[in-house]
């Protein structure tokens, strides 16, 4: 790739959800670019066929039967959750939904 | 204190069958042993006290199997129910599980005692356990010298003999790349062969867990019990149970053996170069074919490797989020604050270039571009593996390219954790199985290791060159070079 | 004003009738106290794993069957990546290439006859947490989360606020009768979310999309108040950006949410989690052959048996009455069989608050009630004088008949009764004999009196007649 933007940058960041300080985004953007040029070189592979392989596996998925098995007690749902109001998991306001 | 935990499984099972021994007996060495190797920094947790409690209760149980007893470490990102879990990362660093891996629920039906949870780099992802947050491990052959990636952590305690037996896991080396470099020996199982439930997830469709052991024949032993189906793993595959050390010992004559040119070409350093030349020597002195191939694509597998395994883990790093578990930014002003913040704090360098280059990878028109495409050539990867195991037994190179550098060394290049990994990557991107065995040391008393790759669900085979090889080659892997310690 | 055309696209997202969930084996359950139906999976905990339900996946199959859908038979799922905090993974797992259903449609009645609606395809997929908002946080239960999803998405084929709710009315039949889904649209179990443009050419305009809208009706109401709302706008030629908006019910009207950026960005990749899963035709045909009977089907045996338009549809609004009636199906007179339902067996169920199951009427009774009523052994009023001791006792129907005293009149009874009636009214017979029909009306009714209900109509017909034309 030519040249990566300090816009693409963010743009990427924002995508992860990870904030980026000032000094850090030229940082990133070379080590990034770097990456990105290794990628790149997936452009030069010629002759190769179109089938494509997304997990070496070769069997089919087996199917679960519909039986209920054991579920977690709420007290344990909650020990990990950094933030919890009640019997519910809380987070700051969900604004877009 | 007694040195009980040099003496191999079989005879410390003897030993513990006939009541000689204890289990706290070894547990209480290994302890021993970890504290005086305290600078090597092999663990994350410890799980003494929970250790030498099992031990206790295991007093009143009968002796009814080869492990009974046997201590064990764990990489910190295999999912322990009640023992702090890492992935060696600031996000995860006060994350109890409240559920068991597959692995682990084996281990504890064989009555083995896990003495902690070992070092790696971040979620698995670099290859010299550099990108630890909690900082790295050295190798026990020479303390300032990586010990490779990314189970460093697990590689360590296994070859400095603070643990005989330890699991790694393998997504682009991990588990073979630090074998190689701290002289034991790795077995990456064949993708589907164990259990990957509980294992956190780096690249799903690459990563496997496999055993880190002192010698063949207690890799083979090990990979005995964490093997088989799991309703729980859909990619887990069903075959039949089978012995994995029951070819250990025949005679190896006839056997067709493959080098890709790839594996011994310039990327290699010469004096690996020839360590692996006198192992070909070797083999055809012992009625071994030996025939220089090449594999089609397989100098495009760091490429693939890259673009599949850092789309990948942006899916699977995204649940690291604040919510539910981890590390959650306080006081956030909002909720994308929360998620930028948690993130921002909770992950280390390495980690976010690959998540953000993996989301780059992923996003919009890219997807076609990079992503499809990789996955179409790792199919013809595939393919030209399984046309090669047509006509050859196995496939064999060295493992590491060069022995294990400075531990002090910085690398401004962040290519250069996947170029060390280039002799190890296109096995991951068949799904075949490959293993590391020491086959001699550099001219800085380093170990190296040989690679050895069978064709799929052929692990057994794989055990029987590789302890005729070790038989032939005698070497002493232990750093402690048969000193008192 | 009215040459604008109005262009609707819909989605709709159906809960399946699964007893656990997608991905894990946790309960399906609604209503259940917050987070107590989860299990690791469902949390997205690092290191777990999804395994396929066997019955999503049949249901799934089922929908795609009678949305007359091409099914895709090597089929997988895909990651859909978007972070939310009620998208556990930051991730749903959905299908995005191998839809199990693709190029269906859909027929709806309209003033011009029959209109196809093409669906574009239906996904399997799996549901997000529901969540409850105030205005200092937002609060998550997990149970809702992996919940198995059927999403029909509908090329945008209708061209009014009628056709968007006849096909959401047809869509939900479809489903229900199949036994896909509940689709309760106020719990939740089906969801719409409508695409909607207006244009005077024949190019589309900007769409906006309107989202949780909480029933049918109202799908009618927002697709309207936006043809109004956007032609407005164009009348004073102001443009818009996509968006999205949600339906107030309050207001009866649209607010605008979030104004769409350039495009989604959603990240798609294969889930290299689960293998592919092959769909034989032998399962397909397997699975279509034993369907439950359609509603449309149900409707054309209902009418062929000469029940009334206005009572067939009422059969069909209520999927309890139509597997019972059918039940009965080439046994009984279907007509009264399903007056009763509808009339006093319906009256009594809504009186006690009962379900028909709840009740002691058995089948065998029900038959019998019904060929009594078709033979005229016993008439209505006599049914509504034992409909409780039917719904409540234990006794057969003619146990039942017999405590109340309800016996059939004998043949020499009946014909002394015709004798008498005919004796004391001799100008009615003579008007008979004269040709006037109505006559032969007032004598039967005459005897039904002397009878006091206890004679068969059909017989008393028949004797009387004879005996007439003596």
């Amino acid at each position: 790739m030519d040249k990566l933007s300090r816009e693409e940058v963010l743009h990427v960041a924002h995508l992860a959800r990870i904030n980026l300080e000032e000094d850090e985004i030229e940082k990133f953007r070379v080590q990034l670019k770097k990456l990105m040029d290794d990628i790149d070189k997936i452009k030069d592979v010629k002759d190769y066929d179109e089938e494509m392989l997304i997990s070496p596996v070769d069997h089919n998925a087996p199917l679960r039967e519909d039986s209920e098995g054991k579920m977690l007690e709420y007290k344990t749902v909650m020990k990990n959750v950094p933030h919890s109001t009640g019997n519910f998991v809380e987070v700051p306001v969900m604004l877009n939904e | 204190m007694s040195k009980y935990l040099d003496k191999s499984i079989e005879e410390l099972h003897k030993l513990l069958k006939s009541k000689k021994i204890k289990p706290i007996d070894l547990v209480e060495e290994a302890f021993d042993r970890i504290e005086k190797n305290k600078d090597l920094n092999c663990f994350i947790t410890l799980n003494k006290e929970e250790a030498l409690k099992k031990a206790k209760e295991l007093e009143n149980l009968e002796v009814d199997n080869l492990f009974f007893g046997i201590p064990i470490a764990i990489k910190d990102n295999i999912c322990t129910e009640g023992l702090r879990t890492t992935c060696a990362s600031k996000i995860l660093e006060n994350f109890v599980p409240i559920y068991n891996a597959t692995v682990i629920d084996k281990i504890n039906e064989k009555h083995m005692i896990i003495v902690g949870k070992t070092n790696m780099d971040e979620f698995a992802m670099g290859s010299c356990s550099k990108t630890s947050y909690f900082k790295a491990p050295h190798n026990p052959w020479n303390f300032d010298k990586i010990t490779g990636g990314s189970s460093g952590g697990s590689a360590a305690c296994v070859s400095g003999r603070l643990v005989p037996l330890a699991l790694g896991s393998d997504t682009g080396g991990s588990i073979r790349q630090p074998s190689s470099h701290c002289g034991i020996v790795g077995m990456k199982p064949t993708y589907g062969r164990v259990s990957r439930y509980g294992l956190v997830a780096f690249a799903s469709s690459m990563d496997q867990i496999g055993p880190m052991t002192r010698n063949v024949l207690e890799n083979a032993e090990l990979l005995n019990i964490l093997c088989g189906k799991d309703p729980k793993d859909l990619t887990s595959t069903d075959k039949k149970e089978e012995d994995f050390t029951r070819f250990i010992g025949e005679n190896i004559k006839g056997m067709k053996i493959a080098v890709p040119n790839y594996f011994v070409s310039d990327i290699v350093s010469s004096e690996v170069r020839d360590k692996f030349n006198e192992i070909v020597k070797l083999l055809k002195d012992k009625g071994c074919s030996v025939d220089y191939i090449d594999i089609d694509y397989i100098e495009n597998a760091v490429t693939l490797y890259q673009i599949l395994a850092m789309g990948e883990a942006s899916g699977n790093l995204a649940r690291f989020d604040g919510v539910k578990y981890g590390y959650s930014y306080e006081n956030p002003k909002d909720l994308e604050e929360l998620y930028t913040k948690t993130r921002q704090i909770g992950f280390g360098d390495e980690v976010k270039r690959r998540i953000m280059v993996g989301s780059y990878i992923l996003s919009g028109e890219n997807a076609n571009v990079y992503y499809d495409k990789a996955m179409g050539v790792r199919d013809d990867i595939k393919k030209s593996f399984e046309k090669a195991f047509k006509k050859y037994d196995f496939i064999i190179g060295p493992t590491t390219t060069t022995e294990a550098y400075d531990i002090n060394e910085e690398f401004n290049d962040p290519s250069k954790s996947f170029l060390d990994d280039i002799l190890v990557i296109p096995v991951n991107m068949a799904g075949l199985p490959g293993l590391s065995l020491p086959m001699g040391f550099t001219n800085n008393h380093l170990p190296v290791g040989l690679h050895i790759i069978g064709n799929f669900f052929e692990e057994a085979k794989m055990y029987k060159l590789a302890s005729f090889i070790e038989k032939e080659l005698k070497l002493n892997l232990d750093p402690r070079g048969g000193k008192d310690e | 004003m009215n040459n604008y055309k109005t262009t609707v696209g819909i989605e709709v997202h159906a809960e399946l009738k699964t007893k656990t969930k997608m991905f894990s084996n946790s309960a399906n359950h609604y209503g259940k106290m917050a987070n107590t139906c989860t299990n690791v999976i469902d949390l997205g905990y690092p290191g777990t794993l999804p395994t396929v339900n066997e019955e999503a996946i049949h249901l799934g199959l089922r929908a795609a069957l009678v949305l007359n859908c091409k099914i895709n038979k090597h089929m997988h799922f895909d990651r859909k990546n978007y972070f939310y905090p009620d998208n556990p993974k930051n991730y749903q797992i959905t299908q995005n290439r191998t839809p199990i259903g693709v190029d269906g449609y859909v027929l709806i009645d309209t003033e011009n006859g029959k209109k196809k609606i093409r669906i574009h395809d239906i996904h399997i997929e799996e549901d997000t947490c529901k969540s409850i908002h105030s205005d200092k946080s937002s609060l998550l239960d997990f149970n809702r989360a992996g919940v198995p999803l059927v999403e029909i998405v509908t090329e945008a084929d209708m061209n009014s606020a009628e056709e968007a709710v006849k096909y959401l009315e047809k869509l939900r039949e479809l489903l229900l009768y199949a036994d896909v889904s509940d689709c309760k649209i106020e719990e939740g179990s089906m969801r719409c979310d409508c695409n909607v443009s207006v244009s005077k050419t024949d190019k589309l305009n900007t769409k906006v999309e309107v989202k949780n809208i909480g029933s049918i009706s109202n799908v009618g109401v927002a697709i309207k108040y936006e043809e109004e709302r956007q032609i407005a706008l164009y009348e004073k030629n102001e443009t818009f950006k996509e968006q999205t908006r949600r339906f107030d019910d309050k207001t009866m009207s649209t607010i605008l949410m979030r104004v769409k950026e350039t495009g989604n960005d959603y990240r798609y990749f294969p889930e290299p989690d689960i293998p592919f899963i092959d769909l034989t035709d032998e399962y397909i045909e397997e699975t279509r052959k034993n369907l439950p009977m359609s509603a449309e089907e149900r409707r054309n045996i209902y009418l062929d048996a000469g029940i009334s338009k206005v009572n067939v549809e009422k059969i069909i609004q209520n999927r309890t009455v139509s597997d019972y009636l059918n039940k009965f199906i080439g046994k009984i007179n279907l007509v009264i069989a399903s007056n009763l339902l509808l009339g006093d067996v319906a009256a009594y169920l809504n009186k006690y608050e009962m379900k028909l199951e709840d009740t002691k009427l058995t089948d065998e009774k029900f038959e019998t009630v019904v060929k009594y009523l078709d033979s005229g052994k016993i008439n209505s009023k006599i049914f509504k004088d034992i409909i409780e001791d039917i719904m409540e006792n234990e006794e057969s129907i003619d146990e039942i008949l017999e405590n109340h005293n309800i016996k059939e009149m004998g043949e020499d009874e009946l014909i002394e009764i015709i004798n008498n009636v005919l004796e004391n009214n001799t100008k009615s017979v003579e008007d008979y004999k004269n040709g006037n029909e109505r006559a032969i009306k007032f004598l039967m009714g005459q005897i039904m009196k002397e009878t006091k209900g206890n004679a068969n109509p059909v017989l008393v017909t028949t004797k009387l007649e004879e005996m007439l034309n003596k």
